[in-house]
This record gives structure tokens, C-alpha cells and sequence, in this order.
């Protein structure tokens, strides 16, 4: 069922594309065709990463944080600020942009989030939305409305004789890959890492086992807005920033985690490529493209919640 | 509720309008339509309530049926000549028809997953109406003919939320209202009782579709040019949510009052603190789900001011 | 009411599997008409499932529920409880924040006028003694009252056939003597139809005409009460080999 979805979901830009003669089918097409599929797996990766700050949440919380999306664009905009007010390289700062992402993810999780966990679920989703907002106009209260964007390596590198990659963008993809797996051996790993999987398992045997899990909650939502963050450094030296793109962060990740299972990683990964790719094929062959590909997130994750609501690799029961 | 009960309450109601319908106009043009907008969020915010107070279906995309009634009843009068008033009314019909073709998927899904496909459903629209050029104009958006109809608008408002209150009160006061909180309570319970969930679902998403569709039809009119930035705006479906929030979701009062005192606040400190107002309005949801989650009306409730339910 | 055979509802051969897990494997049983039944057997044995299948809660993977000569197997609840089969839930499902009044009135017909559904109402509370409570939320009851109200609730729009889920779990005993004299009365005096799950062996014991024992999905025996209690069948299921 779900495969049958996807493949006539790939199938309609090419669809669209032949109808409304976007699509050649030449040597030329076919060599782009192949740059945009490789760049959109590649931005998949970014996207991935941090979706899987999203799924993590929801994972050892069950809550779906619904101002990720502007955590990303506040790391956008803490890149922003590192290059053009202290000169550093937006990559090098993450040295220090990351950490305060952590903190800033451990205070919400502290002073907001912890009461509210295993409540009704509509609470928390109110109140991520309500900090979403505040964040957006806190923003654009000192950046305006006006998109920002950052000059970070926009040569590109020439893979064969036709297929093109962005240099910016294969960067992003390393830091994205070098990033999540670095997650993903400290989950595996180490001690807190384990006990975090432990509470996404079971919370109330996590706590018998002598778990603080509240202090789990707060390191889980840490590394969360940290991921996010990140996200929005990768993001930053790719494209055009305002503070109100951070929505559309939000419901990418959310349709990446519904694609992929919630609270699953991997799939959260897979998710991820899918997403992007599908918006790479609507960019081009659509006419107008570009403008419309807010839809492939949409569109995706309202058909996957409908034909199979745990995603690809959700387990069977919530 | 005894037949006295309504009886006062519709006095009540018609108190309200007496006052609205000869107080507002006698003042300014700008007084006017604060008192417009003002009535349009008394009939958003009771609209929302519907569906996400009364039955449970939290929306995070509500601004999408006020964006189709705006877009409707612009390109009705724009590009087919109607008249504004028979546009509004064929926008209600729009925007029924509408809910019930994304409620069919999405009143499937549950909790987040409902709060969030909304909202995608809303955003979907709005980069449909940006790309829809040969209907929608794009992001030029529609002008309208430029006149002065504040006055016109003004009463077609009043009229339009007489008739949603009095739709709201219905619900909030019929069996048809008890059986939408069932579903809030309890969906599986609700349909082993008797209650055929699928349709009463479907049933509260159009009537919550149908006047913010009119309402914006109104509202596009009177502000005679719309684009799609500003009509599909979240800050919209924001301002629905937390009027009702405040007030008290699943009562009838609760979104008016909310909408009285939030939207006056707003319109007070907005001209002054524009930014700074929108951050207070993101905390000010984070505390009322936090601390206040059944409102003003909950409060009232929980100290014996007010009886607990709505059907007694 | 007059002896009769009568069967009210036929269970065929009903069959539902989760995974792996086979909940009800090919069961079946005719439930008397006018009479208090017992379903009975050991936890995880398929009885709430059961009564899943039988109000649509949950589709079969095969079988038949026969009822007034229709299966109703795989309608979906409402549809079931609009024919005349109510219940109630092994934990409680009122409605938490709705009053008590209301609770009773969201399981009203909408066929009958509100002020026939508000009489109802009122006189089933009268029943189960929550008058005092009408204007209290459900939540704030306490999980004996819940069951009561619950009961009352299942019994709004007449029905002809009660399927109720450990009706007794959680009540004290003189909250349960009045709900025992409640169904006695419902079966003596209106002639319903009532199937009780139930592991208090008192009340099965005590109350009921006719006991179906399940185990492992399937129907092990069905008797009379002292049948039951030297079915070998039973004692194994119950106390494991002797
Ligand atoms: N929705 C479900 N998904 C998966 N497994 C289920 C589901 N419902 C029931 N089961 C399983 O089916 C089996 C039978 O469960 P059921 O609730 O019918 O037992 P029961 O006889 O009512 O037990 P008890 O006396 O403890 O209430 C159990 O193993 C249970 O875990
Ligand atoms: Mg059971």
C-alpha cells in the first residue's frame, strides 16, 4: 500500500513534467536530472539531522515540539550573527553556537517542558507553538523581517563532465553526516546515551532502574536544539533565511518523522532523503517549481498518515 | 437550560446588538471598523471552537477556511461581477464544501497529528494561492473596485456574528453539542454509545468552516485588496486559538469574552509595541495551556461562580 | 417472564489475532434470550475481546455475530449500539469532564425528543443513586460511581442486550448488592438480555443462568453454575494439572 503510494508520489512530477514539457529525456536531461537527485539526497541529510532532534523528543517524551522549526531558523540566524558580527566561519562557531543550543534546550525542557510530560498531549503542543511564536517575533525584533543569507563557498564542484555539485551544499552534507553519526555512537555508546534509549523504551521501568529521567528529558532536549541548531547552520550557508521560514523547518521535519516512524531514527534518516529528493524532482520539472516545493512536505505526510500512520519503520502500536 | 434561561440569554444577545448596531457607527471610521474587526474574531474564535473546544480536534490551520472565503468572494465579485453580499454567501458554501473535502483525510488523524496536518493544510493553500495564478491573481493578489463600505461591512459583520452566536449557543446548549464533547472525552466510548463519530466530526468541521469563509469574504471587502501572504496568515488561526483558549474553550461565552478583551489588548499595544506584542502573545499561550487550560470560564468554574457543564 | 429458549444472539465461529497473539480463535455461543449469562475464564483468555468484536469496536478477522437474524460483525459500533446491544467498559470510559447528567444524556437516541431523553435521564440516575452527583464531572466520581454511572449510561436507550465488562472490579459490597439488584431487575422486570464478564466467582456463581468458560481464545465448557464448577475442563484452565 504504502509502496504503491510512494511510487506513484515519484512518479507525478515526471507526471507533470512530461505534460507540461519540462521533461526531455535527452543526454543534457538526464545529466541533470542526476545533479538534482544527488543534490537533494544530499540536502536529505541535513534535513535528517535535524529531524531526528524532532524525533528524539517525541521518542523519550512523546511530545512533538512543534517550535523546532524555529530553533532551526535561530541557528540560522546565530550562524548569521558569528560571520558577520564576530567574523567566524559559521562551521568553526558551531564550537560554540551547538553548546548554547544545548543550554537553551535543557532551560525549556527545565522550566517549560518537564512539567507537562505525560499529560494530555494537546498541552505541550500549545505550549511549544506559543514558544514558537515568541521566538519568531523575539527574531524579528532585532533582524526584521528581511531575508538574511550567508557568502559561504558558493563555487561548486565539478563531479564528471555534466553532473554539478555545490560546494556549500556537499560541506553541509559531510558536517550533516559527521554530525549524526557522532549521535548516533553516543545513543549506542555511552552511558547517558543508553539510559536515553532506556527511557524512549520504557519510561516508568528507566525511573525503577534508578534513571533520573527528568534529567534525561533535559540532555534529550539539549541535544535536540542542538541538532536543530545545527540544521540551521548547514541550512544557513545554503539559502535565504527570515525569521518566519522557521514553520516551514517544522513541518518538514514532521512529515520526515512521519515518514519515517516516530521515534525512529533511521527512519527519521530515510525520511529525510525521501523529502528532499521529492522536492528536488518538484523544483525540476514543475514549471514554477521552486515555489512550490513547500508541497512535497505537505503533500507527503498527509497521504502517509492517512495509508500507514506508524511511516515506514514505526512500530506496529504507539 | 430551561426555555427562561434562553430567553434571557437572547435578550441578552439582543441588548448587544441594539448597542453594536447604533453605538460603533455614530463614531469614526476607524472606530468602525475596530468594532468590525473586533466582531470578526468573536465569530473566528467561536467558530474554531467548534471543532477544537467542543469536540477536540485542536486546529492549527483554521486561517484556511477564512483565506477560501476571502479568495472566493474576491474573485466572485472581481472577476465574475456578483454582488458582495451574494459572493459572501456563496464564499459559506465554499468554504463548507472545502472543509468537508480535507476533512475527509484529516478528521482521521488524531491529537498532534490532526493540530498539524491542519496546518500543513493551510500552508499547502497558501503556496497554492501564491502559484494558482489564473485564479487567484498570485501574490499580486485582488483589488477590489475602491469604495467607502465601511458601513455596509460593518452590518453585514454584526449580522453574520448574531448568527454564529446563536448557531455556537445551539451547540453549546443541544444534544448535538453534548455528543461533540462525547467525542472530545472519549471517541471509542462515544461510538459504542451510540454516537456515529465520522459525521458528527465532518458535521462540526463545516459548521467551524462556514462563518470564518463568510466572515473573511466581509473583511476581504472591506479592506478591498487581498494577497495571499496576508489572508492565509498563522497569526490568524493564532488569534482564533488563543481568544478562545483564554475565554475558555467548550463554552459559548468563553471565545466572546476572550475575543473582547484579547483583541482590544491587541489592538492597544500593537500600534505601539508591534513586535513586542506578538512575543507576548506566543507567551501568553504558553501560560494559558500551562496554567489556565480551560480559561477564564474553567476559572469561574472551579471557584463555584459558574455550574460545570453546559447542558444542566 | 416465562421459561424460554429463545437465543438472542448467536456467536459463529468468531476468530480475531493481534500478531501473533491468538485473542479468539474460531469461538462460538448462542446467548439465551430474558436471561443473566456469565462469560468467565482466566485473564488474557479473549473475553473483552469478545465484546470488541461483538459491538464492532474491533473488526473479526472471521466469524459471525448473528442478532435478529443479521451479522453485525464488522458494522461499526454506533451501528451495533443503535440495533440494541449496550454496554460497558472493563475500565471505565466516562466522560471525565463533562457532568454526570450530561454523560447520561450523550447516550440518548436522537429519534426520541430531548425531553423524553432528559426524563430518562433523570429517572436512571434515581436508579443508581447519582441523582446527588448530576451536576458533578464524571472525573471527579469515584471509580464505583464511574461503574454506576457507566451502567446507568449503557442503559439509556432501552436496549435489549447489556454486555457488561467486570461490572463488580473496584465496587464495594454494598454499591454491588444495589447493581446486582439493578440487572436482576432489568432481567425479571423488563426481560433483557444480559452477558456478564466476571471474575468475582460470587457473582457469576450467584447470579447468572448460564456460564460460557473461555480459555486460550476458545470456549472450553458452558453450563448451568454447578455444571461449571466440577467441569474438569474448567478447573484445569483455572488451576492449571492437578
Ligand atoms: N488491541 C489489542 N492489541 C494487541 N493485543 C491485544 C489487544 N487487545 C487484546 N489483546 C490481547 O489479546 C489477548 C486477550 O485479551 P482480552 O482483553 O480479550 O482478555 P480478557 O479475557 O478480557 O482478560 P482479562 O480478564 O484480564 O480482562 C491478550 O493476550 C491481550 O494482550
Ligand atoms: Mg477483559
Amino acid at each position: 500500500m504504502l509502496a504503491g503510494f510512494l511510487v506513484i508520489a515519484y512518479s507525478l512530477p515526471f507526471a507533470i513534467g512530461i505534460y507540461t514539457e519540462n521533461v526531455f529525456f535527452d543526454r543534457q536531461w538526464l545529466a541533470d536530472l542526476a545533479t538534482v537527485v544527488l543534490n537533494g539526497v544530499m540536502q536529505g541529510g541535513v534535513y535528517a539531522m535535524f529531524a531526528v532532534g524532532l524525533t528524539m523528543i517525541f521518542g523519550v517524551m512523546r511530545i512533538i515540539n512543534v517550535a523546532h522549526g524555529e530553533m532551526v531558523m535561530l541557528g540560522a540566524y546565530l550562524s548569521w550573527m558569528s560571520f558577520f558580527w564576530l567574523g567566524f566561519d559559521p562551521l568553526l562557531a558551531m564550537v560554540f553556537t551547538l553548546p548554547i543550543a544545548f543550554g537553551l534546550g535543557w532551560m525549556i525542557q527545565k522550566f517549560l517542558l518537564n512539567a507537562v510530560v505525560g499529560g494530555p498531549e494537546l498541552t505541550p503542543l500549545l505550549m511549544t507553538f506559543g514558544l514558537g511564536l515568541a521566538m519568531i517575533y523575539a527574531v524579528e525584533a532585532v533582524f526584521t523581517t528581511d531575508f538574511k543569507s550567508i557568502p559561504y563557498a558558493p563555487d561548486s564542484f565539478q563531479l564528471t563532465e555534466t553532473i554539478v555539485v555545490g560546494k556549500s551544499r556537499l560541506i553541509s552534507f559531510v558536517m550533516a553526516l559527521v554530525i549524526s553519526v557522532g549521535v548516533f555512537m553516543f545513543l549506542k555508546k555511552h552511558r547517558i546515551g543508553k539510559a536515553i534509549r532506556a527511557t524512549s523504551q520504557n519510561a516508568d521501568v528507566a525511573m525503577v532502574c534508578g534513571i533520573n529521567i527528568y534529567g534525561i528529558y533535559m540532555v534529550t532536549s539539549g541535544i535536540s536544539a542542538a541538532l536543530a541548531v545545527a540544521g540551521g547552520v548547514l541550512v544557513s550557508i545554503q539559502f535565504g533565511f527570515n525569521p518566519e521560514t522557521g514553520i516551514i523547518y517544522t513541518l518538514q521535519a514532521f512529515a520526515i518523522i512521519v515518514l519515517g516512524g516516530r521515534g525512529h531514527y533511521i527512519g527519521a534518516m530515510i525520511g529525510g532523503v525521501m523529502l528532499a529528493v521529492m522536492e528536488s524532482l518538484i523544483s525540476f520539472m514543475l514549471p514554477n517549481g521552486t515555489a512550490l516545493v513547500e508541497i512535497a512536505a505537505y503533500g507527503l505526510m498527509i497521504f502517509v498518515l492517512l495509508i500507514r500512520p506508524r511511516g515506514l519503520m514505526g512500530p506496529k502500536t504507539d | 437550560m430551561s426555555t427562561r434561561d434562553n430567553w434571557r440569554n437572547l435578550g441578552f444577545l439582543a441588548g448587544w446588538v441594539v448597542l453594536l448596531l447604533f453605538v460603533p457607527p455614530t463614531f469614526s471610521i476607524y472606530i468602525r471598523s475596530f468594532f468590525m474587526f473586533l466582531m470578526m474574531y468573536v465569530i473566528l474564535s467561536l467558530s474554531w471552537n467548534i471543532i477544537s473546544g467542543y469536540t477536540g480536534y485542536i486546529s492549527f490551520g483554521h486561517v484556511v477556511f477564512y483565506g477560501i472565503g476571502t479568495y472566493a468572494t474576491a474573485i466572485l465579485v472581481v472577476d465574475y461581477g456578483w454582488h458582495w453580499i451574494m459572493a459572501v454567501a456563496a464564499s459559506g458554501l465554499v468554504g463548507a464544501i472545502f472543509a468537508i473535502l480535507i476533512g475527509y483525510p484529516v478528521l482521521r488523524l488524531k491529537g498532534p497529528y490532526f493540530a498539524i496536518a491542519m496546518l500543513g493544510a493551510a500552508e499547502g493553500t497558501r503556496v497554492i494561492a501564491i502559484n494558482w495564478v489564473s485564479l487567484t491573481h498570485g501574490a499580486d493578489g485582488i483589488a477590489y473596485p475602491n469604495i467607502e463600505n465601511s458601513f455596509e461591512t460593518y452590518i453585514a459583520m454584526l449580522v453574520l456574528m448574531v448568527i454564529a452566536v446563536i448557531v455556537a449557543y445551539w451547540v453549546g446548549h443541544s444534544r448535538f453539542g453534548i455528543r461533540l464533547n462525547a467525542i472530545r472525552e472519549d471517541e471509542i466510548a462515544a461510538e459504542s454509545l451510540g454516537v456515529n463519530t465520522t459525521f458528527y466530526k465532518m458535521a462540526a468541521l463545516v459548521l467551524s468552516a462556514i462563518f470564518p469563509a463568510m466572515a473573511g469574504g466581509i473583511q476581504g471587502y472591506k479592506t478591498l485588496y487581498i494577497e495571499p501572504e496576508s489572508e492565509f496568515f498563522i497569526l490568524i488561526t493564532i488569534y482564533m486559538k488563543l481568544f478562545a483558549m483564554f475565554g475558555g474553550k467548550g463554552t459559548v461565552i468563553g471565545p466572546v469574552l476572550g475575543a473582547f478583551i484579547l483583541y482590544s489588548v491587541q489592538e492597544y499595544t500593537w500600534i505601539r509595541f508591534p513586535t513586542a506584542h506578538l512575543i507576548t502573545f506566543g507567551i501568553f499561550i504558553i501560560l494559558v495551556a500551562r496554567f489556565m487550560p480551560r480559561g477564564l470560564i474553567g476559572f469561574a468554574v472551579d471557584r463555584g461562580w459558574a455550574r460545570k457543564g453546559m447542558v444542566h | 417472564m416465562a421459561e424460554t429458549n429463545e437465543i438472542a444472539l448467536q456467536v459463529k465461529d468468531l476468530k480475531k489475532h493481534f500478531g501473533g497473539i491468538k485473542a479468539v480463535d474460531g469461538c462460538s455461543f448462542d446467548l439465551p434470550k430474558g436471561k443473566i449469562s456469565g462469560l468467565i475464564g482466566p485473564n488474557g483468555s479473549g473475553k473483552t475481546t469478545i465484546f470488541n468484536l461483538m459491538t464492532g469496536v474491533l473488526g473479526a478477522d472471521s466469524g459471525e455475530v448473528v442478532y435478529r437474524g443479521e451479522n453485525i460483525v464488522n458494522l461499526r459500533p454506533y451501528q451495533v449500539f443503535n440495533k440494541g446491544i449496550s454496554r460497558t467498559f472493563q475500565i471505565t470510559r466516562i466522560y471525565r469532564e463533562m457532568t454526570v447528567f450530561e454523560n447520561m444524556l450523550s447516550a440518548s437516541s436522537m429519534r426520541v425528543p430531548e425531553s423524553e431523553a432528559r426524563e430518562q435521564a433523570e429517572k436512571l440516575m434515581e436508579f443508581v443513586t447519582l441523582t446527588p452527583l448530576r451536576g458533578e464531572y464524571g472525573g471527579n466520581l469515584s471509580y464505583g460511581q464511574q461503574k454506576l454511572l457507566e451502567f446507568a449510561r449503557a442503559l439509556m436507550t432501552d436496549p435489549e442486550i447489556i454486555l457488561l465488562d467486570e461490572p463488580a472490579a473496584g465496587v464495594n459490597r454494598t454499591l454491588l448488592q444495589n447493581l446486582l439488584a439493578h440487572i436482576h431487575h432489568l432481567q425479571e422486570e423488563e426481560g433483557k438480555t444480559i452477558l456478564i464478564i466476571e471474575h468475582d466467582m460470587n457473582v457469576i456463581m450467584n447470579h447468572c443462568e448460564k456460564i460460557f468458560v473461555m480459555d486460550y481464545g476458545v470456549k472450553i465448557a458452558e453450563g448451568l453454575p454447578d455444571e461449571i464448577q466440577n467441569n474438569e475442563y474448567v478447573i484445569e484452565a483455572y488451576f492449571g494439572h492437578k
